[in-house]
């Protein structure tokens, strides 16, 4: 986009950047990127994982240094060297991971590491509240910040870039730790905010929040602006979703059901503890049977995965019973489960499914280096070899297999651990929020790779957020809140809108982690 | 303060050597290093030598060199000694116990070295020879000074091992203290170690809380004091004269005085007739003394413990002379005996007065 | 590269240092090397020295590739001298090569011992291991305090608290000048722990749990009893450290015995990142550095500056092999990032 503005125009707009290139080693991450922000406005930037949002904003926010191009602020040129450079222009960031600290108040989390050498709780608490209550973060400025929830700790991280009076505000993908309903308070802050004259980036990849809430929309694909400033209110979502995979992506249609057989998974009245020992859920039954698909919605923390630790047997169930294909396993090892049959995606990828400091191969072999030894040793051929075959058939792109699982981006990582799993041809796959992070392509990918186990005949258990993706793929979904089975629904016919409902039909929820 | 006087003498003297000397390069050839086992910043033990060392130097013109805070019962010792010889030095002194075996082996290895251990007890007869000094006398003089400012009648003791040295100290401190205070006792805690100052400091206010009003100490640092000058209470230190680091406890001390003999074993080995002895210098000798007594202790006491430090040196005075009875009121020397050496450098019994066990 | 660099760098602050305590750098230095590396009989000492903190290093390396700390291998090597020591007693007529190997063996086992209580506590109870194992270390030092104060005290000693030497048949065998045999051993079990790590599926149960404890569960590897096994391990490697420091270069037990190799062993292990193949390169700079360091005290460098010195060439070079995983922009950025940068 290379646009000559007019004096009038430049005024208008609060950021501008123009043919940003920025190469890490090996890696292209912008290849002459565009940007135009109205002021006042909220912009979406939108692309697939790995498209270049991320290193745009940290270049913006003074995080990255460009190897070429030209940055705008407010009219003006700069060349930020650090994040405080960016923020003495008005930029300021909220990045995915927080960065606060546990045991400070909210208030003094907002002004750390710029506090004045003699900080007076009272006055600073005093301002917090005020651009709080201006823009409807509902915070308490003395409260300490471990009590907070996720959705309450983003509006903290907000308040400490507005408390620096920043004029633009980078968030980058906000809606991830949200519920529902915050999601909409998040887009009325954002709006009034706007309205005060701020403008506002907003990245995402979700295109149904993008439309809810921005006035307009750049997409980014493989470095590049494919689409500058749309304007959201005549853009519909298959115009950006071309935009962002190139095809037009296959529009959800339903799959053909496969034929149910017999009873490969059954819950008996299972109860189970979470974390601190209280209650995650209770007297859950179903039955999933092969060739088919069983969705579990729910806004998250309300018992979806203390329930799939339970059935992968990372978790003691306090009562009930736990049968696979006829078999009681409530007291199997999660080995002793995995060689019966039963497959298991984490929600955690990294932290659970994959060990982030070994090499590929190393995770790779994860369930079956025993098969692999010779003697005390494991045959580094053999496992190298087993690593090539899941890589090719699962279309992982790697790079050297001994190289660090580190080095796989969000989608291979997901590729490698699903086929891992489902190498041995489980009966049974647990699935937990198995496409969340991924890009379109990578979405796809895996949602094939689940309906091929159900029509293989596996009976798959599927967790997931993403509502749009439970009715689509499921035969039956389950809608768990509170850590009971509040509801079931045929996918077919059930609207988004009724699901919903039941997603947040009782006391209200809100997201903890 | 008192190191840099001391070091200021030292240099007046060394250059005083040096012009009437006049270019004498007798002692070129003779090279002797020290090998100290805590830092000789210590204000006790170490410092004690350290000075030693500088007088030795000043007194015969000998380079001198030394390293410090080397540990006992490791490699590092014969690494150290090993560097030294290398470097030409061939009179070695080493001056902790634990050293002793290593010295012992090293000294058959260099035959042309001479080595000379403090506080041991093993020898050869060609090139090792040990050195010590009666401490016993100068303690039973403190002991004196320390039953003559009792009120409360106990007297604590700081001590670090169970060991003849040890006891034998506390023991000569005690009958010191009974020539004054017969009905005065002697409170003893063990700390395990040379040199801690916070276990000693917590050791020495364990003791004043049980009452005791002076404290004595076989330990090199100075906590013991800091905590007696803390609570208003008297101190005897060890070592060295330590009163410039609590002037109002500070009684007296037992001190050390190593620099003549210093002298003699750097002069012999110069003249190359270094015979191994198993030296046991007594105040008359001079390694050992008693430290001046502070101002406010009463002219009579002072009379008193002068006296008995000239009978000590004249020989007329032995601080082992019977009747001396252990804790259990066993008669261990019938009266008028005087205690020999070998009982002495065996003694592992507390003489009745003294609180505590020597196990 | 890098390394060179940081040497330099060290070297230089060391100057400054040197010339502000008055001393001539120069000779400083060439004494340094002379002393650690100048010629077989240097290297000797220097490996000597390198034997104990190799396997000290190895001690903690294990227990840190499972990402637990062994803060209790200076205790662990006392555990082990105490046992070796043990045998020594009632084996002093054994023929050498039984009575050597008798020992070593009890060394391992008194290392180990020592490390139990800890395992069993983080393994069955979740207690932290770091407070445990650093606790113990207090138990082994008033142990061997006691020993050397009463019951082993030798008879011929006139009550002085020392031990009785080792008898001639206990002494590891000289391998040149007075390196000792223990350099073999402990070069044996680097090499064999670095394989067990890196090729076995008992190393590679490890690795995964030293990697994320939530995916090892996962993986159906049972976490309890790998950080029994590896606790008790690291115990025992460490007590080997002692039992040869025993036999190789003490010649008795005494209350140094450890001598801070346990301590040691903790930065040794760090600067080798935790991996058991690289702890030998690092224990052998760090002995190098203690004994050159140590050395110049006798041109009458003070113990607190040779220490300062020692410091700065170890961090120097080792902390620059650290760092050069990562970047350093110098063009004007104040800020350095890792070469893996998310896009």
């Amino acid at each position: 986009m290379t646009q000559t503005s007019t004096p009038g125009e430049e005024a208008q707009l609060s950021v501008e950047l123009a043919g940003i290139w920025k190469t890490f080693p090996g890696v292209v991450a912008n290849a002459g990127v565009d940007l135009a922000v109205r002021r006042g406005s909220i912009h979406a930037l939108l692309g697939e994982n790995g498209a270049g949002k991320s290193t745009l904003m940290n270049i913006l926010a003074g995080v990255y240094r460009p190897d070429s191009g030209e940055l705008r602020i407010q009219g003006l040129q700069h060349q930020f060297r650090n994040p405080a450079d960016a923020l003495s222009a008005g930029v300021g960031m909220v990045h995915q991971e927080f960065r606060l600290i546990p045991s400070f108040s909210v208030a003094e989390n907002v002004v750390l590491g710029a506090a004045p050498s003699v900080i007076k709780t009272r006055q600073i608490e005093r301002d917090v509240a005020a651009i709080s209550h201006k823009f409807g973060l509902k915070v308490e400025p003395s409260q300490p910040l471990w009590q907070l929830s996720m959705g309450e700790r983003q509006k903290v991280e907000i308040l400490k870039v507005l408390w620096r009076d920043a004029q633009v505000l980078i968030l980058d993908e906000p809606t991830t730790v949200l519920t529902p309903s915050e999601v909409d308070e998040l887009g009325d802050i954002l709006r009034r905010m706007a309205n005060d004259g701020r403008s506002i980036v907003f990245i995402s990849h979700k295109l149904h929040e993008v439309s809810g809430i921005c006035d307009e929309a750049t997409v980014l694909r493989q470095g590049k602006t494919v689409a500058g400033s749309l304007d959201m209110a005549t853009t519909d979502s298959d115009e950006l979703a071309h935009h962002m995979v190139g095809t037009s992506p296959a529009i959800a249609t339903r799959p053909e059901a496969a034929t149910p057989g017999r009873p490969l998974l059954e819950l008996r009245n299972l109860s189970a503890d979470g974390d601190r020992g209280v209650c995650a859920f209770s007297d859950v039954n179903f039955k999933i049977n092969s060739g088919e698909i069983v969705g579990v919605a729910g806004v998250a923390g309300n018992g979806q995965r203390e329930l799939a630790d339970v059935i992968a047997g990372l978790r003691s169930p306090s009562k009930g019973t736990l049968m696979m294909d006829g078999t009681d396993i409530t007291a199997a090892s999660p080995r002793r489960r995995f060689q019966s049959g039963l497959a298991y995606i984490p929600e955690d990828r990294l932290g659970v499914g994959l060990a982030p400091r070994l090499s590929i191969t190393d995770n790779a072999i994860l369930r079956v280096y025993r098969q692999q030894r010779r003697g005390l040793f494991i045959l580094a051929e053999k496992a190298m070899a087993y690593c090539s075959e899941i890589v090719s058939r699962f279309g992982v792109r790697s790079g050297d297999l001994n190289g660090p699982i580190a080095t796989l981006s969000g989608g291979n990582l997901q590729r490698l651990l699903v086929g891992r799993e489902l190498d041995g041809e489980p009966s049974v796959v647990v699935a937990s929020q198995p496409t969340r992070g991924l890009d379109v392509q990578g979405v796809k990918a895996i949602q094939d790779l689940l309906l091929d186990q159900r029509n293989r005949g596996a009976a798959v258990l599927m967790i997931s957020e993403d509502l749009d993706e439970l009715l689509t793929l499921t035969d039956r979904l389950l809608v768990m809140e509170g850590g009971i089975i509040r509801a079931e629904f045929d996918p077919g016919t059930a609207s988004r809108h009724e699901v919903g409902m039941a997603m947040l039909s009782h006391a209200q929820v809100t997201a903890q982690s | 303060m008192r190191r840099k006087i001391a070091a200021l003498l030292a240099v007046c003297i060394g250059l005083g050597f040096v012009l009437t000397s006049c270019g004498s390069d007798d002692g070129a050839d003779t090279k002797a290093a020290f090998v100290y086992v805590g830092p000789v910043g210590d204000a006790g033990w170490t410092y004690a030598h350290d000075e030693g060392r500088q007088y030795a130097e000043s007194e015969t013109g000998v380079e001198t060199a030394y390293v410090e805070a080397v540990p006992e019962g490791t490699a590092d010792f014969a690494n150290y000694v090993r560097d030294f010889i290398d470097q030409g030095y061939n009179v070695i002194i080493g001056t902790s116990f634990g050293y002793m075996d290593d010295m012992l082996a090293l000294a058959d290895e260099y035959p042309d070295v001479v080595f000379d251990h403090v506080s041991g007890y093993k020898m050869n007869d060609s090139n090792f020879g040990n050195t010590f000094g009666r401490m016993y006398e100068p303690r039973y003089l403190s002991g004196m000074v320390a039953g003559s400012a009792t009120s409360s009648g106990l007297i604590g003791y700081v001590a670090a091992f169970p060991i003849p040295e040890v006891i034998r100290g506390i023991n000569a401190f005690t009958l010191g203290v009974q020539a004054i205070n017969p009905s005065a006792q002697v409170e003893v805690i063990w700390t395990s170690t040379w040199f801690d100052p916070v276990v000693e400091g917590d050791s020495a206010q364990a003791l004043l809380d049980k009452g005791a009003d002076v404290i004595a100490m076989h330990q090199d640092s100075t906590a013991a004091g800091e905590k007696a000058e803390a609570a208003g209470a008297r101190w005897v230190s060890y070592n060295s004269d330590m009163s410039a680091f609590a002037p109002n406890a500070f009684l007296t001390a037992p001190v050390w005085n190593w620099g003549p003999r210093y002298v003699e074993i750097i002069e012999d080995a110069k003249a190359g007739n270094y015979t191994p002895s198993a030296y046991w210098g007594s105040m008359a000798d001079g390694i050992v003394d008693l430290a001046p007594i502070a101002s406010d202790v009463d002219q009579s006491v002072v009379d008193q413990v002068m006296d008995a430090k000239a009978s000590i040196i004249a020989g007329d005075l032995h601080p082992f002379t019977g009747p001396i009875t252990d804790q259990a009121g066993n008669e261990v020397l019938g009266a008028g005996e005087v205690m020999d050496d070998g009982a002495m450098l065996g003694m592992m019994f507390f003489v009745e007065g003294v609180i505590g066990s020597t196990g | 590269m890098a390394f060179g660099i940081g040497l330099a760098i060290a070297l230089f602050l060391g100057t400054l240092l040197l010339l502000g305590a008055g001393h001539d750098p120069l000779r400083i230095y060439s004494r340094m090397f002379e002393a650690s590396l100048g010629d077989p009989d240097a290297w000797a000492i220097t490996l000597n020295r390198a034997v104990p903190l190799g396997l000290a290093g190895l001690a903690v390396a294990i227990a840190g590739s499972m990402g637990l700390w062994n803060i209790g291998a200076e205790g662990q090597i006392m555990a082990g001298a105490i046992a070796a020591a043990w045998v020594a007693r009632i084996g002093g007529d054994w023929p050498g090569f039984a009575l050597i190997t008798a020992m070593l063996i009890a060394a391992i086992g008194g290392g180990g011992l020592l490390a139990v209580g800890p395992a069993v506590a983080r393994a069955k109870l979740g207690v932290n291991e770091i407070i445990t194992t650093l606790m113990l270390n207090e138990v082994a030092i008033r142990l061997v305090q006691w020993l050397v104060h009463g019951p082993w005290k030798d008879p011929d000693s006139f009550n002085f608290p020392l031990a009785p030497m080792l008898p001639d048949q206990a002494r590891l065998p000289t391998l040149f000048s007075r390196a000792h045999f223990g350099l073999l051993i402990a070069a044996a079990v680097i090499v064999m722990a670095s394989v067990a790590v890196r090729y076995t599926a008992w190393g590679y149960e490890l690795r995964i749990a030293g990697s994320s404890g939530a995916t090892a569960r996962y993986s159906g590897i049972s976490l309890p009893k790998k950080v029994l096994t590896v606790l008790v391990l690291s115990g025992a490697v460490a007590g080997l450290a002692g039992g040869v420091e025993l036999a190789g270069t003490a010649d008795r037990l005494t209350e140094t015995i450890s001598n801070g190799f346990g301590f040691a062993g903790i930065i040794v292990a760090a600067l080798a990142l935790m991996r058991p193949s690289g702890v030998a390169a690092v224990a052998l700079l760090f002995g190098a550095v203690q004994i050159g360091g140590q050395s110049i005290q006798t041109l009458g460098v003070s113990s607190s500056v040779s220490t300062i010195l020692q410091a700065f060439v170890l961090f120097g070079a080792i902390g620059a092999g650290v760092f050069s995983r990562y970047r350093l922009s110098l063009d004007g950025g104040s800020h350095s990032i890792p070469e893996k940068a998310k896009s």
